[in-house]
């Protein structure tokens, strides 16, 4: 019996170590700009992902390769769950939120953003031998899209479209490719989805299989969250950015992801 | 004297079993508690094995207490060899499942005991020879019969030297040709000088094997049979038992 | 034909890293977590009140809660009392206290299914209470516990993939990287492939020692 309770102090031993001694993070008032940890969910293609040797790569991540580099510090790219990220970021896991990150009214109450670094639709799409071809022909359509996206806050500003699609509300899916896959199987009629990452689905399908519509659901715009005291950090990346744009840095990533 | 059982008091939640127990066990003696079932025969030979506590009373194994009664206060004994000098064959022999013959007679000595494994297995191997179960040792208690799973227990008990042994009701699980062997085992035990303590009710048994019949009711001796004397008696309670 | 096979080569180096996080999550757990099951089991038959009651209260929690909901509680919700933990430390520590606890009850109702003349047999033999749990009860309790730690065992394999929650990339994330990246369902497939393979080893394993221990019945 002696020995089991030694074991029960071991383990209540190692149970304090691993808790006492995480206790870095703690404390901390000022950010310490010279390491960012750049928080990012790594199934976000063409944004951030991973190629197949593992190594993250996107749009994104090449950008903000460019802004670490200039800014000169060091950085740590962190795979996050997408659903996880503001309290990511709050609790200082994460330096900044940087994939695809919509700015939107709701968001900025609990993050600062930075500038818009890239302009987005939602866009709608339909398989093209379908008889859709405005708004108009959602009436009474299944329309797909992924849940607690910005996309889902872009088309609940129309409610009016939103109230004529098929049960008076959109279905919901995980991920976009979720609701493709939906589309795909002709269970639902349309996606409404961010232009950048529906147009990559596409690209990487047969395009010809599929039409964008002209109309959409709304521009919304990317950027960069911040945690609201980090100021300093967001001016100095916008700087970049602005360095960027004027030395055509940025045209060149540009081409490289969207051409 | 083996051992020495003085006053001995037992109450289960308020209810007393055993309503002060006095008898004592000589060296090569064969003793059996009868009486009907609930008298408290079982609860004796517990408390005598450490598996329940006495309320009142002393224990003296040898010359030492193995409990003392001091005021009511139960001191038991610091030397913990003393209690391994009694040892006990439980009623349905408790063998250890996952363990081969050989390895339940000595995992005691030299697991727990730390004897050298060759000497002990040595020794094993005697006991198992004059119990007729030198062929089994490498069986599992499974495949064993009820008698050699008994015998195996017997071995278990006697390889650690004791000076006495308790047998709970050997011959509830026998068939009658079993019984015969017990009996022969019991008596060459004796003849070796280990004193026997058996619990039972069957009379016919305890009247062959004994040397003396202790006839327990209701948490008390009420009657001594002598074999001296033929085991006669003038109890009507004990006469209504017997037959 | 070529072409998918190529394309599955193509895919297995994440897959592999997939799995090795997969793999040390589940056997850092298991490795703990079954001794802290069993220290768990004999506090919970504990003679003093206090003690059983209490890991009886823990059991409850731990059982009774998503284990998703103790990953996140634990990553994210213990800084606000400044414990900050680094990702994977906070996930072993959330599978140890969650598994502990299953495995706890499976333990406890091994252990409390041996008869009691076993206790009292290694007793009277001169065991120690801690030597007749060693010798006696626990290989015993092991003998009739192993199919319900078998299935509790490829269970653990599965909720390793619930680890997504905070980042880390085990296998089913590296099999939705390369789903999104090359929108295709084959990655999802593959890591179902892997997860049969993992589980089929387990199985196999678990079933020798099973034969193992038929040696007495």
């Amino acid at each position: 019996m002696k020995k089991v309770k030694v074991f029960l102090l071991m383990i209540l031993g190692v149970l304090l170590v691993i808790t006492g001694c995480s206790n870095e993070n703690i404390g901390e008032d000022s950010l310490d700009i010279s390491k960012l940890i750049m928080g990012m969910d790594d199934t976000f293609a063409p944004m951030g992902f991973r190629d197949k040797q593992g190594e993250i790569i996107g749009f994104d991540v090449d950008l903000a390769k460019e802004v670490f580099k200039r800014m000169d510090v060091d950085y740590e790219l962190q795979a996050i769950d997408w659903s996880m990220k503001e309290t990511e970021l709050s609790s200082k896991n994460i330096d900044m939120i940087w994939n695809g990150y919509s700015i939107t009214d709701k968001r900025k109450e609990k993050v600062n953003f930075s500038q818009a670094y890239l302009e987005n639709k939602q866009i709608i799409v339909t398989l093209s031998d379908t008889n859709i071809f405005e708004k108009e022909d959602l009436n009474g359509k299944k329309v797909a899209v992924q849940n607690g996206s910005s996309t889902l806050e872009a088309i609940n500003k129309e409610p009016e479209i939103v109230e004529t699609f098929e049960n008076g509300e959109p279905i919901l899916f995980d991920t976009n490719h979720e609701a493709f896959l939906d589309l795909e199987a002709g269970r639902s009629d349309v996606v409404v989805a961010d232009e950048v990452l529906a147009r990559y689905y596409i690209k990487q399908k047969n395009a010809d299989d599929y039409r964008v519509l002209e109309e959409d659901f709304g521009k919304e715009e990317y950027g960069i969250g911040f945690r609201k005291e980090d100021e300093e950090l967001l001016e100095k990346v916008n700087k970049v950015l602005d360095d960027m744009r004027e030395d055509g840095t940025y045209d060149s990533i540009y081409q490289k992801w969207f051409n | 004297m083996l051992l020495q059982v003085k006053n001995i008091k037992k109450k289960f939640n308020g209810k007393e079993i055993l309503k002060g127990i006095d008898f004592s066990m000589k060296e090569g003696e064969i003793k059996t508690i009868i009486g009907p079932s609930g008298a408290g025969k079982t609860t004796i030979i517990r408390i005598i094995n450490s598996l329940e506590k006495l309320d009142n009373g002393n224990i003296i194994v040898g010359n030492e207490y193995l409990y003392q009664d001091q005021n009511g206060k139960i001191l038991e004994s610091k030397d913990k060899t003393l209690k391994r000098k009694i040892g006990l064959v439980f009623q349905d022999y408790n063998l250890f499942p996952h363990m081969t013959v050989l390895e339940n007679i000595i995992e005691s000595p030299v697991n727990i005991l730390g004897g050298e494994k060759s000497f002990v297995i040595e020794k094993a191997r005697e006991i198992l020879k004059k119990l007729r179960l030198y062929s089994k040792e490498n069986m599992y208690p499974y495949e064993l019969s009820g008698g050699e799973m008994q015998r195996v227990a017997i071995a278990r008990a006697i390889i650690l030297e004791p000076l006495l042994i308790c047998l709970d009701e050997p011959t509830s699980a026998l068939d009658p040709e079993n019984i015969g062997e017990i009996q022969q085992i019991i008596k060459d035990l004796s003849e070796t000088g280990i004193g026997i303590l058996v619990i039972s009710h069957d009379m016919n048994f305890a009247r062959k094997i004994s040397d003396e019949i202790l006839f327990l009711d209701n948490g008390k001796i009420i009657e001594t049979l002598n074999k001296k004397n033929q085991f006669k008696n003038n109890n009507l309670r004990v006469k209504n038992f017997i037959n | 034909m070529l072409k998918f096979v190529n394309y599955i080569i193509e895919l297995l180096p994440a897959m592999i890293i997939g799995v090795s996080m997969t793999l040390k999550i589940f056997l850092i757990t298991l490795l703990l977590s079954i001794p802290f099951g069993i220290v768990l089991a004999l506090l919970r038959n504990s003679r003093i009140k206090i003690v059983s009651k209490t890991v009886g209260l823990y059991i409850w929690i731990m059982r009774g809660t998503p284990l998703m909901l103790q990953i996140v509680f634990i990553f994210f919700g213990l800084p606000v009392v400044n414990i900050s933990l680094d990702r994977f430390l906070a996930v072993i520590l959330a599978f140890v206290l969650n598994y502990g606890a299953y495995f706890g009850e499976i333990f406890r109702a091994g252990i409390n299914s041996i008869d009691k003349g076993q206790y009292e047999a290694a007793q009277v033999l001169g065991f120690s209470e801690y030597e007749t749990f060693k010798r006696i009860i626990l290989p015993q309790t092991i003998k009739r516990i192993l199919p319900a730690l078998t299935n509790e065992v490829i269970t653990l394999i599965k909720d390793t993939s619930l680890v997504y929650i905070v980042g880390l990339g085990e296998l089913l994330r590296a099999g939705k990287i390369a789903s999104n990246r090359d929108v295709s369902l084959i990655p999802l497939l593959l890591v179902g492939v892997i997860y049969l393979i993992l589980t089929g080893t387990l199985t196999v394993i678990f079933d020798k020692l099973e034969s193992k221990q038929n040696y007495y019945e």
